[in-house]
């Protein structure tokens, strides 16, 4: 990797930046995922931002040119100043900017925090939660003072942002995280130039169906009689899991995973973004869901829908910053 | 060092000059579509705050037409069908009836009151129902007040974020 | 078969930026601009972009008016016309038969409500034309999406299918004959007549109904166009509408034309049931026949009593008789099918009235039985003793009732010929008894046909006496506790504000209400739609009574709901005459309101399949996406809404078109 964030390196190699926003880490360690192909990226690309795993600094990055960058991996949501501002840094440093990963195409499951407020989540992680030890209350305060100047602390935004929401996005590669094999076969794509710069949103790294196309379990198009929870009971093989009565997000999740949870009998939990006609997979699959309900008189249909445990979380787990509602008033 | 949602109280709302509910409703056309007409040949009178768009059968109300209409700035929706064992086309009002929970469940948890959303089955006779349904919505979300989700989720920096200078440009 | 036009992508989007647009904004005679400020509405709508024409007129609905829409249509090239004026369930279909013929796809039009829902309701005017700009405005942005379509035609195979031998179903048949149809009538019973041939005189006229029925019977059986299957079902039907393929399954008669000895062969049997013909009043043998004069003339064995032992065999040497013959399926196909299934009276509860626990109380269908000479007792109403001093009725048993009173809600409606048909029978008491004593305990008297009126009068005349009771206070029945009489029934009289009253009887009749005869596999076979009464439903009940939204399946008779015989054939009539114009139209017309899949993006998940009722949606197994058969898409919308990648929309009421109302709506509601 060249350590040397210099404007104008020409060695022919492409330059490649990661940066994580609002995330857990897992998308850092699925580009890591493609395992000996990483050689083959090291012959091909240099490094020249990766905050997880070199040491560049946001100075290097805004000493660059602007288009220096040739693509640059963003993963993570938008959910503070700090956040915002390095994506505009990068949208600007880079001719080709990456949402990577669900959280930064949908927020992910950080977006579900838009379901409360920052003020609500700092009472928790500074005062309520029991295995605290903060006797003398103390939050974060956004800006400290020092004898040798002041501290400034990023704001945290009351709503977690999808990356489109504040800069124009060229590729979005779903998935929580994008599987390795699809990995590997976008970045070859980058490799070999066949990726051009500037397209709106085009999401690669993934199929054009859902996951129903990938799941070998097959639909018998029964109505479901009553929805229970993968520790509540055991799966029939080779039966629908939602039909079952297994909450299953594949009819409105996008293929691309091979359906890698629900082969190990898991209904899939919807991270790989949304089908390509749908914008808000949650309410999809709300509207998908209810009309399969074995119900005809209104007890039997409320009775069945309450056994869906936490419904918002279930359905818009991944997807909170993509739903028509964005989060909570 | 949080940034704090505005509190938006309902009298700051309502202080909006003239704020009147809007209600977006949809309704069936065999029977609570006739319904409304029935009550509108019987001259009752009701609030005009409820719009009403026409879908041939409630089976045909996505859940995402509810939630866009709450986006779009609506203050309430109404949904109407036919009583269960009515439905025109069999069973389209059975899905409407098992979809409902679902939307109002997410609806509860997004902080939209209760009062705003209202769902009844209407028959084509019920005229008069419609009308005190569309008195009694109007008035409840008079009482709530605006809801006005295009502004709240401008104010949280949906689809612009803060606009923020990018890092380098700030030295 | 026609096409169903229009090209969608994505969401339905079909957008048409250069769209000409006419809006025509009707006063209604000042039943709108009463209220509505037209000028001022056409004022506003006249700014919106591609709107090339904004007009008020006086009656848009009239000829002129309409002659008005297709000058303009002409002059100015207009593709898109919405018209703002009364409900669209009046004159949508007028307006788009003007489209039509100014040369325009009639599908390019919205109509939008300013009258029921606007001008007849909203008291303020501002308020009013405020909503009746909002409303036209979404309109107009909904014309920008919409699409030409085509109404569906289709075929129809040149032959009719009735299910019921019972008036209604033998009038559709003789009615499609005599236009020259071929017919198959399917009665599942093995005799035709259904429920009049349980009657003995009918009203108005007092004729005896079973040879009115032999009449029409002999018309029935006669015709070469007719083909009758009795003792036979509807088991499977395939095909679209216009074309069914059905399987009939003819149960075996026993016996068949060559037994001549009739008489001994019935008489040998051992075995005997309960004569339902005769609603339990009286038994019947395995072998049998319904009633005197009953079509066949041959008897039949009930399978469920017959135990094959072979004795009517024996008896008529061996002629005539076959036990061991299985069913045999036939197929046909037929372009229409008529209902005739007809109903079932209501069978009071053990207890209901004291019905089942004493013998002296008994329902109206079992009293027309006993007043008919040919039936169980010869005429005698109380079998082998002197004619009853005292009779009462009561009316309203199983129809009318109050929720949690007897069956619940079901049986809330009127019955409708029960209070004719319990005064018809009590002057036909009185005719051979003008001694015995009649009280009548209703809550209303409905005598409301034609040339019914006159029995209620003459009843009174003939001194039988009415009390009227509430329907939360019925009449109670009680044993004499004097043992004079075999009941008493006591009551509160209403008509002198509640004085108890209590009439000792000898009989006690009582008035029944009707439910529908059980056809559920009939109904998941043609996938009917059922009211919440269980009756079948018709489409409006006003403008299309005897058609189902099944197209191609007609109602006739009591299936649809109560009725009485001249009502049933009257039906059956005009069931008839619809189902022969379809077949003499060779073709059905239907709405284009379908659903469609939008073939690139359609995953393949199956969702639509589960969620439409009509079967409607198949899989293509070979590309694996979902498949819609446009003949038998009602064109709901439900696999529309529920589609969880939004590759299926409803043509017509696309989600590019609701939403662009949604949003146009509320344009301005909220303030940044």
């Amino acid at each position: 990797m060249n350590a040397q964030g210099g404007s104008g390196g020409t060695n022919g190699k492409l330059k490649v930046a990661k940066y994580w926003a609002s995330s857990c880490g897992g998308c850092d360690i699925s580009l890591l995922e493609i395992g000996p192909h990483l050689l083959e990226l090291i012959e091909a690309a240099d490094v020249v931002f990766w905050p997880c795993a070199a040491d560049f600094k946001y100075d290097d990055v805004a000493r660059y040119p602007d288009g220096y960058i040739d693509v640059c991996l963003f993963n993570g949501g938008v959910r503070s100043s700090e956040q915002e501002e390095i994506a505009r840094l990068l949208r600007k440093k880079s001719k080709t900017l990456v949402a990577y990963g669900t959280c930064a195409i949908d927020g992910g499951i950080p977006a579900l925090a838009n379901l409360t407020t920052p003020s609500e989540i700092y009472d928790v992680v500074y005062h309520r939660n029991p295995s605290l030890d903060n006797p003398n209350g103390v939050e974060p305060a956004p800006v400290f003072e020092t004898p040798y100047g002041e501290l400034h602390l990023p704001r945290l935004y009351p709503q977690v942002l999808r990356l489109k929401d504040v800069v124009e996005v060229d590729y979005q590669i779903p998935g929580c995280p994008p599987q390795a094999n699809q990995v590997w076969k976008v970045l070859q794509a980058v490799v070999a130039g066949q990726v051009p710069a500037r397209n709106d949103a085009v999401t690669v790294g993934c199929g054009d169906k859902v996951v129903c196309d990938e799941c070998p379990r097959e639909k018998r198009q029964v109505r479901v009689k009553g929805f229970t929870r993968p520790h509540l009971a055991i799966p029939e093989p080779g039966w629908c899991l939602l039909e079952q009565g297994f909450v299953c997000m594949g009819p409105a999740t996008r293929s691309g995973c091979e359906a890698l949870c629900v082969k190990a009998n898991l209904g899939c939990r919807g991270c790989y973004t949304a089908p390509s006609g749908v914008e808000d997979r949650g309410t999809a699959m709300i509207g998908a869901i209810g009309s399969i309900i074995d119900a005809t008189v209104e007890e039997r249909a409320h009775e069945i829908v309450g056994q869906i445990v936490d419904p918002i979380g279930t359905f818009y787990r991944f997807s909170m910053a993509s739903s028509s509602l964005k989060g909570r008033r | 060092m949080v940034d704090e949602q505005v509190v938006h109280t309902k009298a700051a709302d309502a202080a909006v000059a003239g704020w009147e509910p809007r209600i977006i409703a949809f309704l069936c056309y065999w029977c609570s579509y006739t319904g409304a007409d029935n009550a509108g040949t019987a001259r009752l009178k009701y609030p005009a705050n409820v719009d009403i768009i026409r879908v041939m059968c409630s089976g045909r109300i996505d859940p995402e037409l509810i939630m866009t209409a709450f986006a779009r700035g609506a203050d309430g929706v109404l949904v109407c069908g036919c009583h269960i064992g009515d439905c025109h086309y069999l069973a389209g009002n059975h899905k409407t009836m098992a979809r409902m929970p679902l939307v109002r469940s997410v609806l509860a948890d997004l902080g939209i009151e209760p009062e705003r959303f209202v769902h009844e089955w209407v028959s084509a006779a019920e005229g008069e129902k419609f009308a005190q349904i569309v008195r009694q919505t109007t008035e409840q979300i008079r009482q709530v007040g605006p809801l006005n989700w295009p502004k709240r989720m401008h104010e949280r920096g949906v689809g612009h974020g803060m606009d923020l200078q990018p890092w380098g440009d700030r030295r | 078969m026609a096409g169903t036009g229009g090209n969608l992508s994505g969401r339905g989007h079909e957008f048409a930026p250069d769209a000409r647009i006419g809006v025509f904004i009707c006063h209604c005679g000042g039943n709108i601009s009463d209220v509505v400020d037209v000028k001022r509405v056409a004022d506003e709508i006249g700014t919106l972009p591609g709107v090339v024409l904004s007009m008020t007129h006086m009656f848009v609905c009239s000829d002129p008016g309409q002659g008005l829409i297709e000058q303009h249509i002409k002059e100015l090239t207009l593709d898109r016309v919405v018209v703002a004026a009364c409900s669209p369930t009046l004159h949508q279909a007028t307006f788009r038969r003007t489209l039509t013929r100014a040369g325009l796809n009639p599908y390019l039009f919205e109509h939008v409500n300013i009258r029921e829902q606007v001008s007849w309701v909203v008291v303020d005017k501002e308020k009013a034309t405020r909503k009746a700009i909002r409303l036209i405005r979404a309109a107009v942005e909904r014309t920008r999406r919409l699409a030409p379509l085509d109404k569906r035609r289709i075929p129809i195979y040149p032959a009719a299918l009735v299910i019921g031998g019972g008036v209604a179903g033998l009038v559709a048949a003789r009615d499609l004959a005599t236009r020259g149809m071929k017919v198959t009538l399917v009665e599942h019973r093995p005799f035709l007549g259904g429920r009049m041939a349980q009657l003995h005189t009918v009203f108005p006229t007092g004729e005896q109904a079973r040879d009115l029925l032999a009449g029409l019977v002999h018309d029935v059986v006669r015709h070469p166009l007719i083909t009758v299957l009795a003792n036979a079902q509807v088991v499977h039907s395939e095909g679209v509408v216009g074309d069914f393929q059905v399987r009939v399954r003819i149960e075996p008669r026993g016996a068949d034309e060559r037994l001549k000895d009739q008489g001994n062969a019935i008489a040998a049997c051992p075995e005997e049931t309960l004569n339902d013909f005769n609603f339990g009043l009286s038994r019947r043998k395995a072998i049998y026949m319904a009633y005197p004069g009953c079509y066949p003339p041959i008897p039949a064995i009930d399978w469920h009593s017959c135990t094959k032992c072979g004795k009517c065999v024996a008896a008529v040497g061996g002629k005539g008789i076959t036990l061991d013959e299985p069913p045999r399926d036939v197929q046909l196909r037929c372009g229409v099918i008529v209902m005739a299934t007809g109903h079932d009276p209501y069978e009071p509860l053990y207890g209901e009235f004291g019905y089942g626990i004493f013998p002296r109380v008994i329902t109206l269908q079992q009293l027309n039985r006993l007043l008919d000479p040919e039936g169980p007792t010869g005429g005698q109403l109380l079998s082998g003793g002197p004619p009853p001093r005292r009779v009462a009725f009561i009316h309203c048993v199983g129809a009318r009732q109050l929720d949690g009173q007897s069956t619940g809600r079901a049986k809330d409606y009127c019955a409708r010929t029960c209070c004719t048909a319990a005064l018809h029978a009590a002057l036909a008491i009185k005719e051979h008894h003008p001694e015995t004593q009649i009280t009548s305990f209703y809550q209303d008297i409905r005598t409301y046909g034609r040339g019914h009126e006159v029995y209620y009068e003459r009843a009174a005349e003939q001194g039988v006496l009415f009390i009227r009771y509430k329907p939360e206070h019925p009449p109670r029945v009680v044993p004499d506790p004097q043992g004079r009489w075999p009941l008493v029934v006591q009551a509160d009289d209403l008509l002198t504000g509640g004085l108890s009253l209590e009439a000792p009887t000898d009989l006690v009749v009582l008035a029944t209400g009707v439910g529908h005869h059980d056809i559920a596999e009939l109904i998941g076979i043609y996938c009917c739609a059922v009211g919440a009464d269980s009756f079948l439903m018709e489409i409006h009940p006003k403008l299309r009574p005897v058609e189902m939204s099944t197209a191609g399946v007609f109602l006739a008779g009591s299936c649809q709901g109560p009725m009485n015989i001249s009502e049933a054939c009257a039906m059956a009539s005009a069931a008839a005459s619809k189902a022969a114009a379809h077949i003499a139209a060779a073709q059905i017309e239907m709405d284009p309101f379908i659903a469609k899949v939008d073939e690139a993006i359609c995953t393949g998940c199956q969702t639509c399949l589960t969620v439409c009722p009509y079967g409607a949606i198949t899989r293509d197994q070979a590309r694996k996406i979902a498949k819609v058969n446009e003949a038998l898409c009602i064109g709901c919308g439900t696999c529309a809404a529920a589609c969880p990648s939004n590759a299926i929309q409803q043509l017509g009421f696309t989600d590019a078109q609701v939403l662009s109302e949604i949003e146009t709506l509320l344009e301005g509601a909220a303030v940044i």
